[in-house]
Formats: C-alpha cells, structure tokens, sequence
C-alpha cells in the first residue's frame, strides 16, 4: 500500500512538469536508443566476419575437393579463363569485361585425343549472351558501374559417357532435370539467371533469336562467387545459334595417369599457342593464392571487428555515464526546487528513506519512459546508429588480382543488416538498465533531498 | 490534575551566525497538559517558531530537554525522530503546505502513509477528519481549488491524521484575512474542546490567542513568568477587557465602551 501511494506521487510529479519530463526523455532516449543499438550493430559484424569466413572455408574447400578429384584433368581454354578449374560450378565467365573472345576448330580435339597418354578428351563452347547488364558495385573506395554479359552460355557435349564420368555439368539440381544424351532444344539454367528472368521448368527463354524450354535448374555453389549467371545446353545446340558451328572453347584433356599430365600439357601447349593450359599445378597454385588473399580479408576484417567492439564499448560508457548525468542533473534540480515540500514530507513523519525512495522512484519513472521511447528509436533507428558510431567490417577481398571477372558478391552493406528485435529479451535488457541508469543518477540528488534538514527546508521559498 | 504532555527544561537555543551568536532561547521552561489549548506570543523575532520548532522535533535545542509522553527526544537518535513527527505531533504550519498535486482527502491520507492502517482505513479516518473540519463536500478538490481557509482546514486536518498527542500550529491564521482567521481558531478551539487535542499555536494576534486556554508571553528568547487565561471562545463568550460586555471575535474597537481592543 505504501509503495503504491508513493509511486503515485511519483507519477504525478513526473507528469506535473510535462515539458521539462519531454526534454529530459528526448534527450535520454537518445542515449538509450545508443545502448540498444549498438551491441545489435555489434552482432550484425560479429555475424558478417563469421559468414565471410564461413563463405571463404566453403569455397576453399570445394576447390580443394574439385581439385583433389580432378587431378588428371588439363584444361585447355582459349580466353583468359586461366586458372578457373572446371567444376567450380559457377566458374568464371570465360569472357566478359570487353575480352575478345577467341574460338579453336574441333579437329583439335581429335588431334589432342590421339596424343600418348590421353585418356579423353572433352570440349565445351563457353560463350556470352548478347543481353548486357549493368551492376553498380560499392567498395569503401566509392562505387563504379562495369557492363558486362548477362549471362554465360555454355555447350556441353552430351555424351553419356562424358556425363557419367566427369563433371561436365552442374550437380546440384533443384528443380526439374539435368541434361541427358540427346537432349537439344532445351537448357539447364543457374537459380539466379531464372530469378532474374522469371522462368521455371518448362519456361521458354530466347537465346540468340531461338527458343530453348527450360528444363532444369540448378543451385550455384560456393557463395563467394554467386552472381554469375549461366545456362547449360547441348554444344551443337550452342554452336549453331552462335554461329560457332566447328567452334570450341574449351578443351577438358583428361589423362591416363596424373604422371602423365605435365607431359600431356607440354606437348598441347607447344602445339596450340591460342590455348591456355592448367593443370592441378597450376589449380593448387591458385588455391593457395585465394588462400592467401581470404586470410587477409579475413584478418582485416577480425581486427576491424575488435576495433568495433573497443569503439562501441567506449560508446556505450558514453551513453551510461550521459544517461546519469542527465538524470543526476534533472533531480538535483527537482530536489533543489522541492526543497519545501521536502520539508514538509519530513515535518509530517517521512523518514529519510521515505523521502530518498519517493524521489529514485521519480528519476526511475523518468529513465523508463525514456527507455520506452529510447527502445522505438533504437529499433527504428539501429541501422543509421551502427552505421554512424561504428566502423564497417569490410566484406572485399584487399586483392582481387588473378580473379578476372570474378566478382565477389559485396553483400549487404554492414548498416543495413543491423537489427534490433523488439524481442522480450531486448526489451527486458533495455527497461532493466533504464532502472538501473535512472537509479544510480538519482541516487545522489534523492540522498540530498533525505538529508535536508526540514526546518531550514521549510524556510525555504 | 490532568497529566503532562510536553516539557521543556532549561531550553536553550544559539545560532552562530559568522562569528556572532544569537540566543534565540533562553532557558526556556514550558510545561502543557493534556487538553491543553496554548497560544505563544511575542513579537516578531522573540523566538517564536524556533520553540515550535523544538517542540516538534524540527530542530534541535543547543542545551536542555523537550519531554514528549515522558520521552526525552533529545536522547531519541535521528532516525528514530520521524516516527516522533510521524504518530506523537501534528503540524499546522501558516502557509497551509498541502502538497499541490494531491487532492484534499490524499493530503490528510499522507501521514498515514507507512503506518499500519489499510487503505481503507486511511481513506475512512481522512473522511472522518474532513468532515470534522467541514470539507466532506471538498474530498476530491486540490489546493488550487480551495480557498486559503479551506486549505488551512486540511492542512489541520492532515494535523491530526495520526492522532497525535500534541498539535503544533504556526500562525495558523497568519496568511488568512481577518474573518477566516478566526474561523481557523475557532475550529482549533472546537478540536481542543471536543476531542481534547492537545494544542500549542504561535501567534503575534493578541485577539487570536486569546481564544487560547493559556497565553504565553516570549520576548527575546524567554518565556516571561507571567501567563495569562485566555477568554476561550468556547468556554466562554468574548468579552471586551475594560467594560466586561461581550464583543464579537472581529472587533476592533469595543462597541459599548469605544475603547481599542
């Protein structure tokens, strides 16, 4: 009953002095909204450094895996694809960037499969669509727009004993079927090349002036390197509608022996100039330069993180200690402003605990209506708050040189990830320190006020 | 003889302003009884407020004693003296001091607060004490509301809430007009009568202490020996000093013998 009569006093002298309660809560509710959206922007990097690392283990060991499996492969590619091992199923777009494409006759491919120690040999028409596409990229040294082919088109021979053996098609098909022998009129498209164009499974596309049904679609693995879109299709099919009939692109040589592969790849690249040759020497040299370039994203993103996290803990020190000092300096001045009636709390029998409880409560009243507008803020206001207080992670790789035409997807930028839930858990937290901030400013001026002594607080005017 | 209330002994009372000492009391020796109605007067600056203020326990005496029930509150630690302000002495002070954002009835239930008495009860004795100063109809009223007179009634009123053994009124009428003052008085006298509160009033209205039982005299800081029988109002009707005819509370003059009052 007695907590309950002072807590009423309490809100009617809160309520009494409206303007002066509106400035205070504005005021404190900025440093709330800080407190609340801070760790959330905190996380948001925390989470961002963990999927970047995520993202760069996935890919590195995908290409370790591919490169493991494909040990006995030699590469052959007439455009300066050099270096993308096949089978990284989004693989770089074999041209692009204004590179002139350049074709090789298939006799080439009997010539290669007649040398010793040649297992079998593969060839592909890697191409790009006549559609272009625009993409702005933000990195932190500002932004540019590059052009470049909406999608890449590739032929593939659909030879059962190709499709069975060796990975001449994506594997992770999601909706309808992969390619089989035979198949013409129709094509394999990457999820976001279908999501760009709207079409499923039994959807048309226009290729090149001809009509293809769609008739599967796979996933792109290996996050880092989304963005390239691509359609899968019989190669005659490619061939005719590019007007590269007798044309290939890329020759996959597949060798007995891995001991014959540098042996294999000597003779193709004396013969032929206009191919560029890879071999899982060349592939693992390659692992171990993106390695390299992840772990220095990497690390510079984890000491951006804990840079973070020193800034944002001063930050919040900030917040607390204005949030006290707010509600320090407000109560002294009710306190002081008070004194009379604080005198005559006493003179009728108030102890000094009445008192100092009568006014923390009236400074805990306060600090809670701040926490109430500061948690609306906060959660309106988290992204623009992180991204003003606190430095980014940075989601680019410093290097991207040996990655032509690849481009890591820069994601979301940091500010937009950040959220605050107006879950219980948050809110609990945030009114929990409003109290608690609302306590400690008060806790002096309501001790003064417990001490005034109530003769010379009623002399008071 | 009815039993004492308060005592002082040898109260003294000296402030140090810079290197000066004022004596406010000196030797102060006052003895009330229960049923009491005492009025204190002197001039301004004769010490007045400070005794009240001894009295209950606002300040504190530079040497003697207050005994209240047989309590010597100067040996009552600090913390112990609210419960002394809160159960044993109600004050009425002369600018009323309701609190302004509690209504009439939530100002007398404010003493009450922290004492064992259910919220019902406190809302039934305030009730109680409001209509026995005749403000039933004015419950829900703040102090904006009311006039000074009905605030000075609430603020007795809320005097008296804990059933104190002493009420301690500081020129209860000093910041009301003529007529409403003595309405004031009346009613403290009407209480004393009564209820038999026990009442100590300061005044320098030497018309308004007389409605008083007893009438103390203090000039610079000593209560002068001789006291004086107050014409109580209540126990006997007003009478002019030189002529012995009776006379209203306001007059200023006597109607029969013209003399000054």
């Amino acid at each position: 009953m007695k907590d309950l009569g002072a807590l009423t006093r309490a809100v009617r002298n809160v309520s009494r002095r409206k303007i002066r309660v509106l400035l205070v809560v504005i005021a404190l509710s900025f440093s709330m909204a800080i407190m609340i959206s801070i760790p959330a922007g905190i996380i948001a990097n925390q989470e961002a450094t963990q999927s970047l690392s995520e993202n760069y283990n996935s890919v590195i060991s995908n290409m370790q895996e591919e490169i493991n499996k494909t040990a006995t492969l030699i590469e052959c590619r007439t455009s300066f694809g050099r270096g993308m091992p096949e089978g990284m199923p989004s693989g770089a777009p074999p041209s692009g960037f204004g590179q002139e494409e350049v074709f090789v006759n298939e006799a080439v491919v009997d010539e290669i499969r007649s040398i010793e120690g040649v297992k079998d040999v593969v060839p592909f028409l890697e191409t790009s669509s006549e559609e272009t596409t625009s993409e702005t990229i933000s990195t932190p040294r500002g932004s540019f727009t590059i052009s470049r082919p909406l999608y890449t088109i590739t032929g593939v021979s659909l030879n059962s004993s190709f499709i069975d053996n060796y990975s001449v098609q994506p594997t992770n098909v999601t909706a309808g079927r992969n390619l089989y022998e035979g198949d013409s009129g129709v094509l394999l498209m990457s999820s976001n090349l279908s999501d760009y164009f709207g079409v499923g499974v039994d959807g048309e596309v226009e290729v090149y002036g001809e009509y293809f049904t769609v008739v599967g679609i796979y996933e792109p693995t290996g996050q880092a390197l989304m963005g390239t879109r691509t359609v899968y299709l019989n190669i005659s099919d490619a061939q005719r509608i590019t007007g590269n009939v007798g044309n290939v692109s890329r020759i996959d040589v597949y060798a007995e022996d891995v001991s014959d592969v540098d042996g294999i790849a000597e003779v193709i690249e004396a013969a032929y100039s206009e191919l560029y040759v890879t071999t899982y020497k060349d592939r693992l040299e390659n692992l171990e330069r993106m390695q390299e370039m992840y772990q220095t994203t990497l690390e510079n993103a984890e000491s951006t993180l804990s840079q973070t996290q020193a800034v944002a803990f001063q930050e919040i020190i900030i917040a607390i200690v204005a949030t006290s000092l707010i509600v320090l300096f407000t109560m002294l001045y009710t306190v002081r402003e008070r004194t009379k009636e604080i005198g005559i709390l006493k003179a009728i029998g108030f102890s000094n605990w009445n008192v100092m409880s009568q006014f923390m409560l009236e400074g805990i009243l306060m600090s809670l209506m701040a926490g109430v507008v500061g948690v609306v803020i906060g959660i309106v206001g988290a992204p623009i708050f992180s991204s003003l207080l606190l430095p980014h992670v940075s989601l680019f790789p410093t290097q991207q040189r040996g990655f032509p035409g690849q481009t890591v997807n820069p994601g979301m930028t940091l500010s937009q990830s950040v959220s605050v839930a107006p879950d219980p858990q948050t809110l609990l937290l945030a009114f929990g320190v409003a109290a608690l901030l609302g306590a400690l400013g008060s806790l002096y001026p309501a001790w003064r006020a417990s001490r005034t002594s109530p003769m010379e607080a009623l002399r008071y005017e | 003889m009815s039993e004492l209330v308060l005592k002082t002994e040898k109260l003294d009372k000296i402030y140090k302003l810079g290197a000066r000492q004022v004596r406010a009391l000196s030797d102060v020796n006052l003895q009330v009884k229960k049923g009491d109605f005492i009025s204190i007067m002197g001039p301004s600056g004769s010490g007045k407020t400070t005794l009240l203020n001894m009295l209950g326990y606002l300040d504190k005496p530079t040497y003697g004693k207050v005994i209240l029930d047989g309590v010597d509150v100067t040996k009552v630690p600090e913390k112990g003296l609210f419960k002394i302000r809160k159960y044993r002495v109600g004050f009425v002070f002369q600018t009323f001091n309701l609190m302004p954002y509690l209504n009439a009835i939530e100002n007398v239930e404010l003493p009450m607060e922290g004492t064992k008495k259910s919220g019902d009860e406190k809302r039934k004795r305030a009730r109680e004490l409001l209509k026995m100063v005749g403000l039933s109809e004015r419950e829900e009223h703040r102090p904006h509301r009311l006039s000074a007179g009905e605030q000075q009634r609430v603020a007795i009123a809320r005097a008296l809430a804990n059933n104190p053994a002493i009420v301690l009124a500081d020129e209860p009428t000093g910041n009301l007009d003529s007529k409403t003052g003595y309405e004031i008085v009346r009613l403290l006298g009407k209480l004393n009568i009564d209820q038999g509160t026990t009442i100590v009033m300061v005044t320098h209205d030497s018309h308004k202490a007389a409605h008083a039982g007893r009438m103390l005299f203090l000039s610079d800081g000593r209560l002068l020996t001789k006291e004086k029988e107050g014409t109580h109002l209540l126990k006997k009707e007003l009478t002019c000093p030189y002529c012995g005819r009776e006379i209203q509370p306001d007059d200023t003059f006597c109607p029969r013998c013209g003399k000054k009052l």
